[in-house]
């Protein structure tokens, strides 16, 4: 045991970090971890700030939307506080142990954290995702906040990127968009992945016939073009976020295809032979063997998924068959937007910025993540 | 490989009659009554009724399914909304896609080729790295946006081109005159900027494949210059793959015509489904989506065979 890690000191360090998150890691001079700690702290105490300054800080009391993000900043300080905490404590055992075995995610963690294509994408979702969260603490006003007096104001000191044609900050609207964006996006990739995932694994494992009757389904659906066919499948159901998100989830059959072929590969793997030989029944090989293998592919494509759906709801509630109108959306803005291109430019612009940085950064964690999970480039 | 073109063409039969039963039952629960549509604002009661005879919606459905099939093959059935065969309808809009996508198509390998080609011969250079973000980013735009840029940029602000439409058409196309072509940069531009990107990254993936192959090594120790080595045996070799690939866009560019042409105003297929939709023209949406997941398999079957006639090593069987 050397002399930093003595009992004593190390009871200070953890006491320091639950005076303050990162002030152990400092202590001890891993400073990168600790000034991430930092970092996350200021950011969450920024948007308390907000929180207070606007008067939006409700607890069981007020309007919902204000509950959820009250509760959920109180809970992310909590998190941030143990986390800091246990990651202390554990970064301070490792350090006792000398080991030089890395496991496979050891390993892919380490490479992710010095690609910064990745960095960045996981950045972009992580703001994001935060917006989304405390959309209410960061808006103005609400999405739907009319000012029938100023409509299509240009940007100003007040609204920083304008108003449209019903007097609505297009500010507060994009912060507001993200939350149905994400929401809708991510739900109905979940959806994909449990559908096509389950398609992909029956398919792959079991080839033969069922893999034919599921080749042939996946084939009719991807004939139609994906927006296509949503078009129509929204047009008939009417349009609306449950709509949305059932027939994304179920329609976009996309990763069925990567994920057969993933585990038409693994299924070759001498483990799995191995698995048959002993006796283990089928859906445990499923479970426990095939389904860990190809989880690295299951990533990459649950990220791609995320973006694609992103843009095909953009798309749809462009076309008028998405969203619908007084709710914020990135694609109903544009459709807005369209009728007032020659007077109104800042209508247009910001919420189509959104739709590519979003986008953009699932995209770019996606070929990270393709990269850095990839087992033959060690 | 006959009888492999054989099976294949069989199963495409089965995918595309697996299709006209998806859309059928798809079209058979839209709410709304075609009749009515039909009949128009002013009709009575009474002549909705007869049009509901006439067109047959109290037949049982097996009949509705074979008289709508029957009637697209032998081009008698009727658009709901447009009062002419449905197949007279889409060939009207068919040229304006085709055109549409066919300059898309070209745009995009004049710029993704060369994009894609440097970015793997300067792999990790900073031209690979501004390349590669800049391929991402074209995935990451929505086609209805960069058209609408493009519209208030060089329509609305700099009055270059105009701003929506097709303009002036010979024989139907609008390639042919001048005032057709200005029409068409702004729908083309914006709908390969996805087609750019796709085909920029498979440039770049494919280029990078065949490097790592054995036979570049041999080319490089014969002596021969790095240009040659890079153009005659990595590059014709790395093109076969990204070439073939554009058959397999055909999905992409329909989904990405629906977009751009109704943001442009321009009058094809793709605006046309959308119109069909929002008028509901079962008719006209049946045939066209019928149409264009057979478009789809059947590039998908060109390119398979296609591959095999570029590169001898694939047999199939």
């Amino acid at each position: 045991m050397t002399k930093n890690n003595d009992r004593n000191a190390v009871v200070r360090d953890c006491l320091l970090s639950l005076l303050l998150p990162g002030l152990g890691h400092i202590v001890r001079g891993w400073w990168r971890k600790g000034l991430l700690f930092w970092l996350f702290l200021a950011a969450m105490g920024g948007t308390l700030y907000l929180a207070v300054l606007r008067g939006r800080l409700a607890w069981l009391a007020g309007p919902s939307e204000y509950w959820f993000s009250t509760t959920m900043l109180f809970l992310f300080f909590a998190i941030l506080w143990l986390w800091a905490f246990f990651d202390l404590r554990r970064s301070i055992r490792a350090s006792d142990e000398k080991s030089f075995v890395q496991g496979y995610w050891q390993i892919v963690s380490r490479r992710f954290s010095k690609d910064p294509k990745g960095l960045v994408g996981l950045g972009i979702i992580a703001i994001v995702c935060y917006v989304a969260i405390f959309a209410p603490f960061f808006a103005h006003g609400n999405a739907l906040k009319m000012d029938l007096v100023n409509f299509l104001a240009p940007p100003s000191a007040q609204h920083p990127l304008g108003l449209d044609n019903f007097g609505r900050d297009v500010l507060d609207r994009i912060i507001f968009g993200t939350r149905v964006a994400l929401g809708i996006g991510g739900v109905a990739t979940l959806l994909n992945m449990f559908f096509g995932g389950f398609l992909g694994l029956i398919g792959g494992y079991f080839r033969g016939v069922p893999d034919a009757v599921i080749m042939r389904i996946l084939e009719i659906v991807n004939s139609i073009p994906f927006l296509v066919l949503v078009l129509l499948i929204v047009s008939l159901w009417g349009a609306g976020i449950t709509t949305l998100i059932v027939v994304l989830g179920i329609f976009g059959l996309q990763p069925a295809r990567i994920i057969r072929s993933e585990v038409l590969s693994v299924r070759e793997e001498d483990y799995i032979l191995a698995a048959r030989a002993v006796g283990a029944p089928t859906l445990r090989i499923i479970l426990r063997h095939v389904l860990p293998n190809a989880i690295a592919s299951l990533l990459v494509v649950t990220t791609m998924t995320i973006g694609v759906n992103i843009i095909v709801v953009a798309g749809l509630s462009f076309l008028g068959f998405g969203v619908r109108p007084p709710m914020p959306s990135w694609g109903a803005m544009l459709q807005e937007a369209q009728e007032f291109m020659r007077s109104a430019w800042w209508m247009a612009v910001y919420p189509g910025l959104c739709i590519i940085i979003t986008v953009f950064g699932f995209n770019i964690l996606g070929d990270s993540l393709r990269d850095v999970l990839d087992p033959r480039l060690k | 490989m006959f009888g492999y073109m054989v099976r294949r063409v069989l199963q495409m039969a089965v995918v595309l009659f697996g299709l006209t039963l998806l859309l059928f039952v798809l079209l058979k629960t839209m709410p709304g009554d075609p009749a009515r549509i039909m009949a128009g604002l002013g009709a009575t009661p009474e002549s909705i009724e007869v049009l509901r005879h006439r067109l047959g919606l109290y037949d049982p459905l097996y009949v509705q399914y074979w008289r709508l099939i029957s009637g697209l093959v032998n081009g008698q059935l009727q658009a709901m909304t447009y009062h002419k065969p449905v197949w007279t309808v889409i060939m009207e809009r068919l040229p304006a896609t085709v055109e549409l996508g066919v300059a898309a198509v070209i745009l995009a390998l004049f710029v993704s080729i060369p994009a894609g080609l440097l970015s793997a011969i300067y792999r990790n250079s900073p031209l690979d790295y501004v390349v590669t973000t800049a391929a991402l980013m074209g995935i990451s735009i929505p086609v209805f946006w960069f058209a609408l840029m493009l519209m208030m940029v060089f329509g609305v602000i700099l009055h270059v081109l105009p701003v929506s439409g097709r303009g002036e058409t010979l024989f139907g196309w609008s390639f042919l005159t001048v005032d057709g072509l200005r029409h068409l940069i702004i729908p083309s531009v914006a709908l390969s900027s996805v087609l750019m990107a796709l085909n920029a990254r498979l440039t770049r993936a494919s280029m990078l494949e065949v490097m790592r192959q054995e036979y570049i090594d041999t080319a490089r120790a014969k002596g021969l210059r790095e240009r040659v080595v890079l153009i005659k045996h990595a590059f014709r070799n790395a093109l076969a793959p990204v070439v073939t690939n554009i058959g397999l866009q055909v999905g992409a560019i329909f989904a990405g015509a629906v977009l751009t042409e109704t943001t442009t105003a321009w009058p094809g297929i793709g605006r046309l489904i959308y119109d069909s939709i929002l008028r509901r023209d079962q008719s006209v949406v049946f045939g066209l989506a019928l149409f264009m997941g057979a478009c789809y398999m059947i590039s998908y079957l060109v390119v398979d065979l296609l591959y095999a006639y570029i590169d001898p090593r694939i047999t199939y069987d």
